[in-house]
């Protein structure tokens, strides 16, 4: 389907080199694509979904005839053409009203993916508040008691990480923290199938509060999102293995030799090499010299002053 | 002096940063910055004013991930206070698989065996003849093919009619080339070791380059002999090229004709008649093609 590219010049060099398999892998580009019908609140939903993740996104704006659920050969398509792993596929029908797709790829084929109904949507034009920056890193909440049990809420969690957390880094700038995403799970049916999950997202306001730490006020940015379950597409267990394999050099370096006991103090171990008992040199240690006869001399006349101690005390 | 009054009519002025009432303790994930808060949700405020409700269970947990973020030890960067963030928790899924090791190229070898390190070099460097900072290497650089300079002194060992410019610009393309075929056979020697040593690789690890140099050098060996075999006349009546390779080891051995054991000839025969035309040799013989070309024959 695609020709493989050879490269002319340099420039195509370096794209191609980054699209490569590394260890440390760039932040995933997502594609966010309409089917052949849509809604109002399907489009302000992608429109902002795609403005959050922004500038690792693509806006397909055409409508494209995709069912992902019987047919996803496009989806390997589109992600080799764009370097993209990351789907979000809107659609609207009658019997599956305003619809949201979110699909995974591994090695640009299907990993997983899963289908949300959007009962009521607000999108971020509706709310008259400042915005945060595009590109910026968000805080991330998960509210109920839901979210390790069930794989549907598993499987959601993941996905929401996986495209909003934008890369991993090992520090962070504590005033670039600006807005959270907030999902919470709701209350379960009484059929016993999965309730509804509300997403919101707030920009962090931070007040003074009299001590070093400060007060958090949120203020809502939108989008703000009422969701149930649809169906979903588990990765297969040997390929979602392969998915989590960390390469060995950013696993985490062992520390030989070093433990920290009950008490937790940290304790040591040295390895000292054997020793061979023939070789220590004992001729410079005083104690362990032979008695000579002069010694054993001054030993008996030692001994004869005790004695005559001895009958001094008696008497 | 009871300054307790004071404070505490001091703390009454800001709002609380500790948040009441979490009977399960939310767990972190700071490397990803995520809080999860497992503690049930209240189904009534829910219900009730459900935007509102969300907004304060929002806000407290946010507090509590903040408090959270605020206790990690920071640095003082260009960019601000930085908090050192530990490594996430939650694993993710990598979009493409973990690259595959390449093997060791010849120089890399040579330089490990004799300790050389790679060391970094200036991109430019003073050049005597001119006076001036010039690049090691490529537009307007030192390296260059020489072809520029205004005057070059025929060397003593070489034929005075000879164009000397047009010898330094074949130099440099001899150079250029050589460079390229070493580049190709790195490559394929690679591509070589890859397929030998397959374990390695997946194990994660540089594949052993020793056998593959041989295993190189055999094929296309075996690879020459074939293009020879390959002419009209099967390689019989060629010229013979000088310092060619000859074929090792190709003896044909002709069975005599007359033997005594006749049980020898017929059990071999057997043997070709099976494979062709018996159970096992179904697959050598297309019956319905050869039945339908000795019917056109006919």
């Amino acid at each position: 389907m695609l020709r493989t590219i050879t490269p002319r010049n340099a420039r195509v060099k370096r794209v191609l080199k980054n699209r490569e398999a590394k260890t440390e892998e760039n932040i995933k580009t997502a594609i966010f694509i309409r089917g052949s019908q849509t809604s109002q609140i399907v489009n302000d939903a992608l429109a902002d979904l795609y403005m959050l993740k922004k500038p690792y996104a693509v806006n397909f704006t055409k409508k494209n005839q995709i069912h992902p659920f019987e047919d996803h050969s496009n989806l390997q398509f589109f992600s080799q053409k764009n370097d993209a792993s990351l789907f979000v596929i809107g659609t609207h029908s009658k019997k599956r009203p305003n619809t949201l797709t979110f699909a995974r790829m591994f090695d640009h084929q299907l990993l997983d993916m899963m289908e949300v109904s959007i009962e009521k949507g607000t999108p971020m034009k509706d709310f008259k508040t400042p915005k945060s920056a595009i590109g910026m890193k968000p805080c991330f909440m998960f509210n109920g008691d839901m979210w390790d049990q069930n794989p549907h809420y598993i499987m959601f969690k993941s996905m929401i990480l996986d495209f909003y957390h934008g890369q991993t880094v090992d520090k962070v700038a504590l005033a670039g923290l600006e807005y959270v995403i907030s999902v919470t799970s709701g209350p379960m049916t009484s059929e016993g199938k999965p309730g509804k999950i509300y997403l919101r997202t707030y920009t962090i306001v931070l007040k003074r509060s009299g001590v070093k730490l400060p007060r958090i006020e949120l203020v809502e940015m939108g989008p703000s999102m009422d969701m149930t379950f649809g169906r979903m597409t588990e990765a297969k267990p040997d390929v979602w293995k392969q998915s989590l394999r960390v390469p060995k050099e950013l696993k985490p370096k062992k520390k030989k030799n070093i433990t920290k006991d009950v008490m937790g103090d940290t304790v040591g171990r040295i390895h000292l090499g054997k020793q061979d008992f023939d070789k220590i040199q004992t001729r410079k240690m005083k104690g362990l010299k032979k008695r000579t006869a002069s010694t054993e001399d001054d030993k008996d006349s030692s001994e004869k002053k005790q004695r005559v101690d001895d009958s001094d005390d008696e008497e | 002096m009871d300054v307790s009054g004071v404070l505490e009519a001091h703390k009454q002025k800001f709002k609380s940063v500790s948040v009441e009432g979490k009977v399960i303790p939310l767990e972190y994930d700071l490397g990803l910055l995520t809080a999860i808060d497992q503690n049930p949700i209240d189904e009534a405020e829910l219900k009730k004013n459900k935007d509102e409700y969300l907004q304060s269970l929002s806000r407290d947990n946010a507090q509590l991930l903040f408090n959270e973020i605020f206790q990690l030890p920071t640095i003082s960067d260009d960019n601000g206070v930085m908090a050192m963030l530990p490594a996430p928790t939650t694993l993710l899924p990598r979009e493409k698989p973990l690259p595959k090791p390449k093997p060791e190229t010849r120089w890399e070898k040579f330089a490990k065996a004799k300790g050389i390190v790679n060391r970094k070099k200036e991109r430019m460097v003073f050049d005597d003849n001119t006076g001036e900072y010039k690049p090691r290497w490529g537009y307007k650089g030192i390296n260059d093919d020489g072809s520029k300079d205004w005057i070059i002194e025929v060397p003593s060992g070489a034929n005075p009619m000879e164009d000397q410019y047009e010898a330094r610009r074949e130099a440099k393309k001899e150079r250029i080339e050589k460079n390229d075929k070493r580049r190709q056979r790195n490559l394929e020697e690679a591509a070589v070791a890859s397929k030998m040593d397959q374990k390695t690789v997946n194990k994660g690890e540089r594949p052993n380059m020793d056998n593959a140099r041989a295993m190189k050098r055999k094929e296309i060996e075996n690879q020459i002999l074939i293009s020879k075999n390959s002419t009209a006349s099967a390689g019989k009546f060629d010229e013979a090229i000088k310092g060619d390779l000859k074929p090792k080891g190709i003896k044909r051995k002709f069975e005599p004709n007359v033997t005594a054991d006749l049980s020898k000839e017929k059990a071999g025969n057997m043997s070709i008649l099976d494979r062709v035309v018996g159970k096992n040799g179904e697959d050598l013989v297309n019956v319905r093609k050869a039945i339908k070309a000795t019917k056109s024959r006919k």
